[in-house]
């Protein structure tokens, strides 16, 4: 599709004897929101990890900003990428942020957000500094940009992650059950981040569990099923009236 | 029976005891001057020993830590190769790693000593044309390579333990962010291993310095070569006790120094400083 930021088209998964990722399909433009969700082990986080290659896909096409991810097969008839440099450079524009924050544990939390605009984009160090303060400035974390991780709470190391995937400038984040690990009280300020991400118009992927985010923030919800996009919509069709049954009784419980 | 009646009869009254009694004190005095003369004459025996040999000691404490210090530089350098190809993905690599490992853990160091010192003289006209032979006719530097190949060996494992120990999030992340596997290893995994595995590596550097204690066997004069040197000139047994005097300084500096090196490696370790 032309225009469009990021199309996945028919990826398939398997884990041995185990098939995640039936063919699932999106195409998302410049801004939209989608929010990903559905039960545990739906496939919805290999989902996303398929798209940055994280996991590698069995098959199916992934263009982003309309590159296709080349892919090849081994000897064992595997898919692997067919350039492994193309695979970097694509993953630099997807920031992703993952359930359990990751973030490097020995570095300061300034050296974590200029790391990958430095080492991987080739920006000079003040530079790197000077943007990685403002992001940090809006994450409500400057005044601990000296601090390790170790130092920090659950919901501030991952606003720092939210700010050290920003600070590439990706056209796509990925956001990977980004409050699954937070206490209750620390999820509202990583979500209050991520709805000015949106706000803004950033383009973003979201597995999520939140439902009053997904329902609020989204432009389009995906209920996922046994590896298939089961229910696909507006969040006011999607959570209002779902077509599915399982969507229906999922959202009961969740809701 | 009355408490007060319990001194037998024909007891002494305590105040009648001979506590000056001039002998005694004759005696004593003999006794401590005899103890001083012997101190004494121990002790100039003791400074002239390391008046005359005590040269001898530093001499061998500067070998000895020579040899450690060049022999854990290139085997730690060595260390990082043998880790990763024993981390490598390609079935060849790994193996030619675990062997090597194997090896080097499996046989005595003094053996390895003796396979490169004498061995090499088995296969001197190959060293010879290779313009090697200076290198391996020196006992020296015989050992230096046994005690490198040796502690790369060691250090490799130790290595990828703290390579293995890194959280995957960690090396995910990197991967997240479009870092090449270089670029990875440079910056994120590393790093993060050399502070896993610093103690462990300091353990390594105190057995490297008293497994070099063997170098003396081939001739080399480190600190444990000049001791048994000394012995055989002057027969004091007590130069043994100051050779492992010297070692246990060393190791004793060894570890306060290693114990500031792994704090000032893991800042987060320490309370958060203000920004």
């Amino acid at each position: 599709m032309d225009g469009a930021t990021l199309t996945v088209d028919k990826v398939h998964k398997r884990f041995g004897n185990l098939e995640v990722l039936k063919g699932i399909s999106l195409s998302a433009v410049k801004g939209d929101v989608i929010s990903l969700i559905g039960a545990s082990g739906s496939g919805k986080s290999t989902f996303l990890r398929c798209i940055n290659l994280l996991e590698t896909p069995d098959s199916g096409d992934i263009r982003v900003e309309g590159e296709l991810i080349r892919m090849k097969r081994d000897k064992t008839g595997n898919s692997v990428p067919a350039d492994n440099r193309q695979v970097d450079r694509i993953r630099s524009k997807l920031g992703m942020v993952f359930q359990s924050f990751n973030l490097w544990s020995h570095m300061t939390v300034l050296q974590n957000v200029i790391e990958a605009p430095i080492h991987v984009l080739g920006k000079s160090r003040a530079e790197a500094t000077a943007e990685a303060e403002a992001l940090l400035q809006r994450v409500g974390l400057a005044e601990r940009r000296h601090y390790y991780p170790a130092h920090l709470s659950g919901g501030q190391q991952q606003r720092v992650a939210i700010a050290r995937a920003l600070a590439m400038n990706p056209a796509v984040m990925l956001f990977d059950e980004p409050t699954s690990a937070l206490d209750p009280e620390l999820v509202g300020e990583v979500l209050a981040v991520m709805r000015s991400l949106a706000d803004e118009g950033r383009t973003m992927l979201v597995v999520t569990h939140e439902m009053a985010f997904a329902r609020d923030v989204s432009s389009r919800v995906m209920f996922l099923h046994q590896g298939k996009v089961e229910e696909e919509g507006p969040p006011s069709q999607v959570f209002t009236s779902p077509a599915s049954e399982r969507c229906r009784q999922f959202l009961a419980k969740h809701l | 029976m009355d408490p007060t009646n319990t001194l037998p009869p024909d007891s002494v009254p305590l105040d009648a005891v001979p506590v000056a009694d001039p002998s005694f004190f004759d005696g004593l005095v003999l006794f401590l001057q005899s103890v001083a003369g012997w101190i004494a004459t121990a002790f100039d025996g003791q400074v002239e020993l390391l008046g005359k040999y005590g040269w001898r000691l530093l001499a061998g404490l500067g070998t000895t830590l020579e040899m450690v210090g060049i022999s854990l530089a290139i085997g730690g350098l060595l260390a990082i190769p043998v880790a990763l190809a024993r981390l490598s993905r390609i079935g060849p690599i790994r193996a030619l790693a675990v062997s090597y490992i194997f090896f080097f853990r499996g046989t005595p160091l003094l053996a390895q000593i003796f396979l490169i010192y004498y061995g090499s003289g088995q296969f001197r006209p190959f060293f010879e044309s290779a313009g090697l032979w200076p290198i391996f006719r020196e006992a020296y530097w015989c050992t230096l390579i046994a005690f490198s190949l040796n502690t790369a060996a060691y250090t490799g494992e130790i290595l990828r333990g703290g390579i293995e120990a890194i959280p995957p999030g960690e090396i995910e992340a990197a991967r997240a962010l479009g870092m090449s596997r270089w670029l990875m290893l440079r910056r994120v995994i590393l790093p993060g291993a050399y502070r896993i595995a610093l103690p462990a590596y300091g353990n390594e550097i105190i057995l490297m310095i008293k497994g070099s204690a063997i170098a003396m066997v081939v001739t080399i004069l480190d600190l444990m070569g000049q001791t048994k040197l000394i012995y055989a000139r002057s027969f004091s047994f007590e130069i043994y006790l100051y050779a492992a005097a010297i070692y246990l300084m060393v190791t004793f500096i060894l570890t306060r120094a290693w114990a500031r090196l792994e704090a000032w490696m893991n800042p987060q370790r320490r309370p958060p400083r203000a920004a």
